[in-house]
């Protein structure tokens, strides 16, 4: 049984006031992550068995993810239609669509596969914004030091030099194609600040900046030479006879059979893991986030780093159930909102890096401060209604989706405050990359929430959006460059065999298959329209 | 407010199905939760991906409505269909092949020649999960007001429901969309980013990695 108040209690002690006090004395940051945040779990890590980062931590959830059977063997692929192309994109959301506009610009035939409709993405529910150092006060410097500060000095500088150099120049790219951002009375790009952060380096669109961001690139794409092929995921990625990316066999759930793209490149952009529910967590990322890149990519040998740092967002939606770990955006923490437990005190800086809040929310609810909803929910308090005291109207302005989502839960934000609780976010970690977007697979590319190293284990607000339109232009224009006639001699999937002998030595579970494709409450593995596809026997 | 939300279980068919599921779950999760396998048409969960699309029919009544599969709670006696697949619009522009912004009107009426005949049937109105002012905006754009047009479609999910409705495929959305991103293209020259690039231009604030000063 969880402790604390129960709610009804806890909102009848409720006041909205304008002013609160932070708890005295400097709290012990180490401790406190050490203590509470979900990496530090007890038995939630294991160290790979095999594959190239054998030896290194991991999750355990991820790892069996890796370390499982593949979805096809080469039999399954007689008779399977090919499709030649340049540039093989994998992956429909942001950091896709700026790869393929690009590599497509620069005169690349360029093929771009998702799982589903083009756009279902993380990206396009990102609410707060996009980093760029653009204000008079900042500079790229700051925004550099900002970024590996709030990463634990553990992110690659190169790559974090490349992000903010491009940051400015993003922003522009991205109104060339058609995208909006909220601007001040003399037409300048407005700007607020993220949790963790020295300047105000914030561009937005509402509270629907990847809404914005999505069907703009959609847009742009489709109306692009861009081959598009949707409700394809790749189940397995080609290599050629040097062991060089090569492609990728495509399942296609229109038309229930597999599809051969043979390319000379391949960029991989497909996104995060929230829907693995690492450590049991409720999660912000859409249908699709289920890491299968990660193990598409890790099969054929790319090098991965920090599988074991996830990001717990702060602000997940805790109560009505139907709507648990959904997103509240940090801007709203920017603006003013303070978060409360369940006898209406502050706990922690509301701005301090998410690692932190995060982990202090846990505290409270853990040592019995927090507001308990029913069985399962508990949270502290999100205290929007203090925007409304110091700041009118702000939240129907600004926050036009938050608004609504109160709306379904039958809560005022701008009267009761908001039950919240940390909800798994962001994968801090992924492929390897260099500043081209390259992976240690000679033509494979890894870009956007798929690669690690940027954010090292920790990410600021805006700058996963950043990172993925950054890294998928670089990509898209290196990849392009690729593709000076044909150089496979040989396509295959000779890395299975391999793959399947490790397994087998290390005594490792045959029965289940990777990638996961789809989150096990979808039952995908026991849709019999996809009979003739390969079955994870664990989940069925 | 009461604390614990009641969880009435209700009847509700779904894609012909019979399931019973408790009225806090929606659509999807009731489907799930019935122990049927869903992906198609699944997306975000969260309303603004647009993938999702049902038609519902509340129970006792004969209004056929349409909604977004997550955000649509299962009421008692309600029917739910799936729509799955939405088909792609037939028109094309490229925001770089018009010259310059004094040719975008011309240009619209190039591209969206369909969008004079707007019948004011207000089928796209009715169909649209996100109230949006539909019809309107297609009027202002016709009109060359594509600012205007496009603050209508802040929220548009690109679900295509107005699309479908359409009887003069006019594509309203696409109309919408296309009079936000011309806005952009054409009038956004924020004075902060574009003294920032030159800057960056010029070399004064690159960073190289490593250097600390
Ligand atoms: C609710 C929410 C709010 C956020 N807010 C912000 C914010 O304000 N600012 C910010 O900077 N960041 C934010 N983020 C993070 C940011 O949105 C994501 O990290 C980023 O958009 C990821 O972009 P991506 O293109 O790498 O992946 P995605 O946008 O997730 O796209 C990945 C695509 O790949 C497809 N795919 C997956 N597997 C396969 C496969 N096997 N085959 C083919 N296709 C596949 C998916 O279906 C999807 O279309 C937020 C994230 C969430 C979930
Ligand atoms: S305007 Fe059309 S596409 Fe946009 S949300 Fe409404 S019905 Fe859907
Ligand atoms: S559905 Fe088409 S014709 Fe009817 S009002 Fe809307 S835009 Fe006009």
């Amino acid at each position: 049984m969880t402790k604390g108040i129960p709610y009804s209690e806890a909102v009848s002690r409720y006041q909205a006031v304008e002013e609160r006090p932070l708890p005295d004395g400097d709290p012990d940051e180490a401790a406190l992550l050490a203590r509470f945040h979900p990496d530090n779990f007890a038995d939630s890590v294991v160290d790979l068995k095999i594959g190239p980062n054998q030896g290194d931590r991991c999750h355990r959830a991820l790892a069996e993810m890796l370390q499982a059977d593949a979805r096809i063997e080469e039999a399954d692929l007689a008779g399977a239609p090919v499709v030649e192309t340049d540039v093989l994109v994998i992956g429909g959301g942001g950091a896709g669509c700026a790869a393929a506009l690009v590599a497509a610009e620069m005169g690349a035939k360029v093929t771009l596969a998702t799982k589903l409709r083009l756009g279902d993405s993380n990206t396009v529910m990102a609410e707060g914004g996009i980093q760029a150092s653009i204000d008079k006060n900042d500079t790229p410097r700051q925004h550099y030091e900002d970024t590996l500060k709030a990463g634990h000095n553990l992110g690659d500088p190169e790559l974090v030099a490349a992000m903010v150099n491009d940051g400015p120049d993003v922003i522009r790219w991205l109104i060339q194609q058609g995208m909006q951002f909220d601007l001040d009375k003399y037409g300048d790009v407005m700007l607020r600040r993220a949790g963790g952060t020295s300047e105000s380096r914030v561009a937005f669109y509402r509270d629907y900046t990847g809404l914005e961001m999505m069907r703009v690139l959609r847009e742009a794409v489709f109306n692009s030479d861009v081959e598009v092929l949707e409700y394809s995921p790749a189940v397995e990625l080609f290599a050629d006879q040097s062991g060089d990316c090569a492609g990728a066999v495509l399942s296609s759930l229109k038309s229930f059979s597999h599809v051969m793209v043979r390319a000379n490149a391949v960029i991989l952009a497909s996104g995060g893991i929230g829907r693995m529910h690492i450590n049991g967590f409720p999660t912000s990322n859409h249908f699709g986030a289920t890491g299968d890149g990660l193990v598409l990519a890790y099969r054929l040998g790319a090098k991965l780093r920090d599988l074991d740092s996830f990001q717990y967002h702060p602000t997940g939606l805790a109560h009505p159930r139907h709507l648990a770990g959904s997103l509240i955006t940090e801007g709203i923490r920017s603006a003013g909102a303070y978060l409360l437990n369940a006898q209406g005190e502050r706990f922690i800086d509301e701005l301090k890096g998410r690692d932190f809040v995060s982990s202090a929310i846990l505290r409270e609810c853990a040592e019995g401060r927090g507001v308990v909803s029913s069985k399962e929910g508990i949270g502290v308090w999100l205290d929007t209604p203090r925007i409304e005291l110091i700041q009118p109207g702000l939240l129907d302005k600004k926050f036009p989706k938050l608004v609504q989502l109160g709306e379904r839960s039958g809560i005022d934000p701008k009267t009761k405050p908001l039950l919240v609780y940390p909800t798994l976010h962001y994968q801090n970690g992924g492929v390897r990359i260099d500043a081209d977007g390259r992976s240690t697979i000679p033509g494979l590319y890894c870009v956007g929430e798929v690669s690690g190293g940027i954010h090292g284990r920790n990410r600021i607000m805006g700058n996963a959006l950043l990172d993925i339109i950054c890294f998928g232009r670089r990509a898209g224009l290196h990849a392009a460059g690729r593709t000076h006639g044909w150089n496979h001699k040989k396509v295959t999937m000779d890395h299975l065999s391999d793959h399947r002998r490790r397994l087998t030595f290390a005594g490792l579970d045959m029965d289940i298959k990777s990638p996961m494709l789809f989150p096990v409450c979808a039952k995908f593995d026991a849709d019999s329209d996809y009979d003739g596809f390969h079955k994870s026997r664990k989940r069925e | 407010m009461s604390e614990e939300v009641q969880e009435k279980i209700v009847n509700v068919t779904i894609n012909g199905k019979q399931i019973q599921a408790p009225s806090t779950l929606s659509a999807i999760q009731a489907l799930w939760h019935a122990g049927y396998p869903r992906v198609k048409s699944v997306g975000c969960l969260e309303g603004v991906c647009g993938s999702c699309r049902v038609l519902v029919r509340k129970g006792g009544t004969a209004e056929v409505k349409m909604a977004l599969g997550c955000q649509t709670l299962v009421e008692e006696g309600m029917e739910i269909n799936f729509l799955v697949f939405p088909n792609p619009t037939h028109h094309t522009y490229d925001l770089k092949g018009i010259p310059n912004s004094w040719e975008v009107q011309a240009e619209f009426h190039r591209i969206f020649p369909e969008a004079v005949k707007c019948r004011h049937c207000h089928g796209c109105d009715v169909s649209c999960p996100k109230n949006i002012e539909v019809e309107r905006g297609v009027q202002l754009a016709t009109e060359g007001r594509f600012r205007e047009a496009g603050e209508l479609f802040v929220e548009c999910v690109m679900c295509n429901f107005c699309m479908t409705a359409c009887p003069e495929f006019i594509a309203p959305n696409h109309v919408g969309l296309f009079a936000r991103r011309a806005t952009a293209y054409f009038l956004f020259r924020p004075s902060n980013l574009i003294r920032r690039l030159e800057q960056m231009r010029q070399g004064q604030l690159t960073v190289a990695p490593g250097d600390d000063t």
